[in-house]
């Protein structure tokens, strides 16, 4: 079954287009990444798909239902259903750890006894082993931690979907490691759905289910990770071969 | 650098910013003698200097041919310059008149834009307090009262010293006239009028926009840039709604408290010149004043503030919110958010004017 189908999208800022005719759909209970080089749109894609940024053209529908990026209701509908973890985490520097994952449930649920909530945010901390943290200012964080801090943020709500930006960016390979074996325990427990824009090959290899490569301001392959990885064509090649060389040495 | 033939350059294996300009020279050596053909089949090794050299050669001139482009640097060409060369190097001047109308209506068009921004985000405010107050959601607990603290408690202190030294700068050189005209007691309905109407809320409002709108404007904008402010969004919260109540209503209970101590020292620092360069007593200076100055004086200083205040910290929210989204956006936004503050401060006094006095 596809959480996420995108139809004939054009993404991009403004009135100008970054991404052009996008076909695609994300299958639930898989992680799927997305890659390409740098300034080819990933990040845009992600937004659009986050109900950041509205469609220059073209539909993306959440389920069965359209995503109407000028409707209050349907984006609630959409932000009910996903969580979002940004590049750099992008908590809020003014709230503790703990309340920085509380916030969702806070805002969403403003009647959920104080009891309950503790136990939430409790169990997510622990998720992503940050219990001892909990008092702590992002501030005081080093960059994987805050990475897992918004990871458990963005799983307190149990979201369908999880989109997340560059999880493993800028993190030694033993932190990103573990970030990738949390992802896969919890699509497995939970069943839940990542979208995972990507550029380390390595973490695609782990945790990877079904690979979209964009490039040249479009879809340029999409499939599963053996076939993306086997492909002859030389874009492909180039770019997981010269990173995999690149990685070995 | 190899060469076969005449018209062919063939670059180098190694195609960096240092080697551009031999290759450079080179293929412009040949220009001259006629059309010539830039070889890139050799070149294994570039940098974005490469890049460019090969956007110049391809969109340039027609006496330039460029062949065997490596897979690498096509691919690299297409993401990082767009996969576009530009068509030609010369762009079409315009004449001054036609520059001067361009830039003018540009500026115009998005003056006029920006404004519709700040009107709709004004409303949505309005709609956004009455709904916190309806149900009391949205904003997150607590918050109204670090803001209280923050514009009320941590601003009173630099409000009484320069609202104190501006009555003794104006009882000072009031006083010097006055006494010309034998007029001194009536020092003290200037002091109190001047106090109360005109001069403790521009104070207020001028404090409020270097100090609090300042801050409000800083933090939203890095909050924008960090995406702090996508966030909440994807969290199906408001931002402005989440940022903006708990500031407003800060403001709205932090400038009465700060309007009455201000008025208070204020007067306090005409009393004092007036009992040391005039000799009136303060009793009656205050009997003086409460023959002019009554409570609808005070009313009035209380109402232009809190409208200065509300502009302040709307102001201020909307050049924090509609930064662009790297860093240097932010110190702009933040010297904008003054020069906005102040100058809505201005027009809102000069209407209170024309309702009051005209």
């Amino acid at each position: 079954m596809d959480i996420i189908t995108v139809r004939d999208l054009t993404a991009g800022y403004g009135s100008f287009p970054i991404l052009k005719e996008l076909n695609f759909t994300i299958p639930a209970a898989k992680i799927t990444a997305v890659v390409g080089t740098s300034g080819c749109g990933k990040s845009t894609l992600l937004k659009t798909l986050a109900g950041l940024i509205p469609p220059l053209e073209g539909e993306v529908f959440f389920g069965p239902e359209k995503v109407d990026y000028y409707s209050e209701a349907s984006l609630a509908a959409l932000y009910r259903g996903i969580g979002v973890l940004y590049q750099d985490g992008a908590l809020l520097n003014n709230l503790s750890l703990f309340e920085n994952v509380a916030l969702p449930v806070r805002m969403r649920h403003p009647d959920m006894p104080e009891t309950v909530l503790r136990e939430m945010v409790h169990d997510r901390l622990s998720q992503v082993d940050l219990i001892e943290g909990a008092a702590k200012s992002p501030a005081e964080l080093s960059g994987g931690m805050r990475k897992r801090a918004a990871l458990a943020r963005a799983l307190v709500l149990d979201p369908e979907v999880v989109l997340c930006d560059e999880p493993s960016g800028g993190l030694d390979p033993i932190t990103s490691g573990h970030l990738d074996e949390l992802l896969l325990s919890l699509r497995k427990t939970f069943q839940m759905t990542f979208v995972v824009v990507t550029h380390e090959l390595r973490s695609i290899e782990r945790v990877a289910d079904r690979v979209l490569v964009l490039n040249g301001g479009g879809l340029y392959l999409a499939g599963g990770l053996a076939e993306i990885l086997n492909s002859d064509d030389e874009f492909i090649r180039t770019f997981f071969l010269r990173k995999v060389d690149h990685d070995d040495a | 650098m190899e060469e076969n033939g005449p018209s062919v350059v063939f670059l180098p294996r190694r195609l960096r910013a240092s080697d551009i300009p031999a290759a450079f020279k080179e293929i412009q050596a040949r220009r001259e003698d006629g059309p010539v053909t830039v070889d890139f089949g050799g070149v294994e090794e570039f940098d974005s200097s490469a890049l460019a050299l090969l956007s110049y050669l391809q969109g340039c001139t027609a006496d330039v041919r460029v062949a065997n482009i490596p897979g690498m640097v096509g691919h690299s060409f297409k993401a990082f310059l767009g996969g576009t060369p530009p068509a030609a190097c010369e762009v079409a001047e315009l004449d001054l008149p036609t520059r001067v109308l361009h830039s003018f209506s540009n500026r115009f068009l998005a003056q006029m834009r920006s404004v519709s921004k700040f009107v709709a985000l004004l409303g949505d405010e309005i709609y956004y307090t009455i709904s916190f107050f309806r149900k009391r959601r949205g904003v997150y607990p607590g918050e109204i009262w670090n803001q209280l603290f923050f514009m009320g408690y941590k601003s009173y202190s630099i409000t009484c010293l320069l609202v104190f030294l501006i009555g003794v700068t104006v009882a000072l050189t009031s006083a010097a006239q006055l006494k010309l005209y034998g007029a001194d007691i009536y020092l003290a309905d200037l002091i109190g009028y001047g106090m109360l109407r005109e001069l403790v809320p521009l104070m207020v409002g001028i404090i409020l926009a270097g100090k609090v709108g300042a801050a409000v404007a800083a933090e939203l904008a890095t909050m924008t840039v960090l995406e702090e402010v996508d966030a909440l969004k994807t969290m199906g919260v408001v931002p402005e709604k989440f940022l903006m109540v708990p500031r407003l209503v800060a403001v709205t209970l932090a400038v009465p408290l700060l309007v009455a101590l201000a008025d208070f020292v204020g007067i306090g620092g005409g009393i004092l010149v007036a009992r040391f360069s005039l000799g009136i007593v303060p009793s009656a200076f205050i009997r003086e004043m409460q023959t002019t100055v009554g409570l609808g004086d005070f009313l009035i200083g209380l109402e232009k503030s809190l409208v200065f205040g509300w502009a302040v910290v709307v102001g201020s929210g909307y050049k924090g919110l509609t930064v662009g989204r790297n860093a240097g956006e932010v110190g702009r936004a933040t010297t904008e958010s003054v020069v906005l503050s102040i100058s809505l401060i201005v027009l809102i006094d000069c209407i209170f004017a024309l309702i009051l006095y005209d």
